[in-house]
């Protein structure tokens, strides 16, 4: 209802607030869609991959090394971790998605109370490496928050041609598609989830080092929006990629739009009770599955 | 409140013996396995005995750095009262026990301070949540003084429970009639956590806020995570606030001060003024989103009276490089206050640590000195009077301070 009172010129930034919380929320998203999608594992532990991102970040920035340093290190770091957790835990649970999700959740767990304590409970700001604001036909737009939606639509842009144009792709979405035959045609899967499981980790780890410098790295960094990305990919669909970034964009622009026409504290909930109600309605998520 | 406690001091002075031990089983019965006699026993007998001090404080969890800044004012103040002999030729030894940010778990926690270390008087809490967990294993079934040290909103009325940290009339009587009447601000926002001390905070802030002609624009709470503000920015320039009181907390504070800084709302001439800031809060933030805030406290550490100047670099000295340090908002003023206090009443009271007695001498006790000032409880109303400091943060070469801009001595508490 207040949204009539609003001029032209805030509309304008009114959608890029929208647009850059939507961004933050597909960054997240991402790993999480295209684990899921392509393995058929809910990683619990995706937030805390988003939290180690962020940690990479802060131990780069402690140690006097530039912001931007640990937010290329981050993917990197968290690849490895990836690679790690895959071949030594999460390869013996494919047979079992819900033992699967209580493993990730059990290694969730862990590293968030690891960071936790290395935190020692406390708040850390991590400065942007580009701080403040531009103006542009009269309007502040924050530096940072241009990075991030940049960023993500690079990101979007460069995992769509990978799977979709190139022959590693083609590999991917066949293993998807049909893992005997794949197998069957020469290609290991094993390899391939591998480092699917550590793309995804690496999505999530560059999602946590450049959201940081927005909020503030504490150990439940990641847990404030796991359930919410859950959510995303439930609401877009599992199996394809172009599902969970549309989920996300819908949950990131619910949780941000809502506040401006109900009380806050009601935005929260009512984004969940609108996702389900659109769940219920769509049970097969907004993209039917096959279609990358 | 106040007009009950006269009648049931005197009915215990009068009490004879055995009542007192049939009450005292009474009330200790269920969790004092080895018995009450230790309430009873003389107190010649104690005279050298060590005093035993609580402190229940969050050391660990989301709100440790506070929680660790009161234990080492704890320390430093009762270290201090010992070097000096004591009280009453007493030591005072520390009993620690550690809240860890939850509820829950402080509970159990604090009820070893009474049960196993049987102290004589408790000080801690910081989140009024945790005041509310504590208090009753404290006063009501531990039979024990306890001292809340931090500020809050108020209307703490419990018997034998003595706040020393600043209450609403304390924060907003000056600042707000300030920030109306001097700075010119007529459209007020407040937005909050959601929970208890913004509401109540916000509730006082509001009558004056109206009753300073000027009026709010909106007051909303957020989920204490809330990662996302456009909406609240949104209504902040639409609804031409000029003012924002704003009582978020970490972790929603970051996203909601980054967002604020970037909409302009500063630039734009716009105050800021949040009264649980202090010197803490300067490095956890960046510091042009920090600059020209209004904070309200009983003590800036820019306060420059003499003992207070000495009382920081003695802390300094006993703690170098520390993180945890001696500010107002986290709650170690009103600990060193609160201690000091209690030596004052144990010694008006000769030495007897039972709880009605130290109870009515604390209800009169008055210190000359302390971080920011001296303090007096208000008889019969369970807080403290005194000196307030209106203080901006100011940006010089990239680092924040605050400058003080007005204080008021002796300020009423007006609660209870």
């Amino acid at each position: 209802m207040r949204l009539g009172a609003v001029t032209m010129g805030d509309e304008v930034k009114l959608a890029f607030d929208l647009l850059a919380f939507i961004s933050v929320m597909v960054l997240i998203v991402l790993g999480l869609g295209i684990i899921a999608s392509m393995m058929g594992i809910f990683n619990f532990a995706h937030g805390e991959f988003v939290l180690l991102g962020a940690y990479t970040v802060y131990i780069f920035q402690s140690s006097g090394w530039s912001g931007w340093a640990g937010i290329l290190a981050a993917p990197v770091v968290l690849a490895v971790v990836g690679l790690v957790l895959e071949r030594l835990v999460i390869r013996r649970f494919y047979a079992a998605p819900i033992i699967a999700m209580l493993g990730t959740y059990a290694i969730g767990l862990i590293i968030r109370e690891s960071v936790r304590a290395l935190l020692g409970g406390q708040y850390e700001s991590i400065d942007e490496p580009l701080s403040g604001v531009f103006t542009l036909l009269g309007f502040n737009f924050s530096v940072w928050r241009c990075v991030i939606v940049l960023t993500t639509i690079c990101i979007i842009a460069a995992t769509w041609l990978f799977l979709s144009r190139t022959s590693l792709g083609l590999q991917v979405r066949g293993a998807l598609e049909n893992p005997n035959l794949a197998r069957a045609c020469g290609i290991s899967t094993s390899k391939l989830y591998s480092m699917t499981f550590a793309f995804g980790a690496a999505l999530a780890g560059l999602a946590g080092a450049l959201i940081v410098p927005l909020y503030q790295l504490s150990a439940d960094i990641g847990t404030r929006f796991l359930v919410q990305a859950f959510l995303s990919v439930m609401l877009g669909g599992v199996g394809t990629f172009e599902g969970p970034v549309l989920g996300a964009a819908a949950v990131g622009g619910m949780a941000a739009g809502l506040p401006w026409i109900v009380i806050p504290v009601l935005a929260d909930p009512l984004v969940f009770v609108i996702a389900l109600a659109i769940v219920k309605l769509r049970p097969q998520g907004f993209i039917t599955q096959g279609r990358l | 409140m106040a007009d009950k406690r006269p009648r049931e001091e005197a009915s215990l002075r009068g009490i004879g013996r055995r009542r007192l031990m049939g009450a005292s089983a009474l009330g200790a019965a269920g969790w004092v396995a080895a018995g009450s006699g230790w309430l009873l026993a003389p107190k010649e007998a104690h005279a050298a005995d060590p005093i035993k001090m609580g402190i229940a404080t969050d050391i660990t969890g989301a709100i440790a750095p506070s929680g660790n800044a009161d234990w080492q004012v704890a320390q430093f103040t009762v270290e201090r009262i010992n070097k000096g002999g004591g009280i009453l030729g007493r030591q005072i030894e520390l009993y620690l026990a550690d809240t860890a940010s939850d509820p829950k778990i402080a509970v159990g926690n604090v009820r070893k301070l009474i049960q196993e270390h049987k102290v004589n008087v408790v000080l801690g809490g910081i989140t009024s949540a945790m005041r509310q967990a504590i208090k009753d294993p404290i006063v009501n079934r531990g039979r024990t003084l306890y001292i809340y040290p931090q500020l809050y909103e108020g209307q703490e009325c419990t018997k034998y429970l003595y706040c020393t940290g600043p209450t609403p009339a304390q924060q907003c009587n000056k600042l707000i009639p300030y920030l109306i009447k001097t700075l010119g601000k007529k459209r007020f926002a407040l937005p909050s956590a959601n929970y208890v001390w913004p509401q109540l905070l916000n509730k006082y802030a509001r009558k004056l806020i109206q009753e300073n002609g000027a009026e709010v624009v909106f007051e909303e709470y957020y989920p204490l995570d809330q990662a996302e503000y456009s909406a609240t920015i949104g209504k902040i320039r639409d609804g031409k606030v000029d003012c924002v009181f704003n009582t978020i907390i970490p972790p929603g504070l970051q996203p909601f001060m980054k967002q604020l800084y970037e909409s302009g709302f500063q630039k734009r001439g716009g105050a800021l003024a949040c009264v649980y800031f202090d010197e803490n809060l300067l490095n956890f933030l960046p510091a042009e989103e920090m600059d020209g805030l209004y904070s309200c406290l009983d003590y800036f550490q820019a306060v420059d009276d003499p003992f207070s100047k000495q009382l920081r670099a003695d802390y300094d000295k006993r703690f170098p490089g520390t993180k945890y340090l001696f500010t107002a908002g986290s709650a170690s003023t009103g600990i060193y206050r609160g201690i000091k206090l209690y030596e004052v009443a144990v010694k008006a009271t000769n030495g007897d640590l039972k709880r009605e007695v130290v109870s009515a001498a604390y209800d009169k006790a008055k210190i000359d000195e302390g971080p920011g000032g001296g303090a007096e409880v208000v008889p019969g109303h369970m807080h403290c009077k005194m000196n307030m400091y209106i203080a901006q943060c100011k940006v010089e070469a990239g680092k924040p301070r605050y400058d003080i801009i007005s204080s008021d001595k002796m300020v009423d508490p007006k609660e209870c």
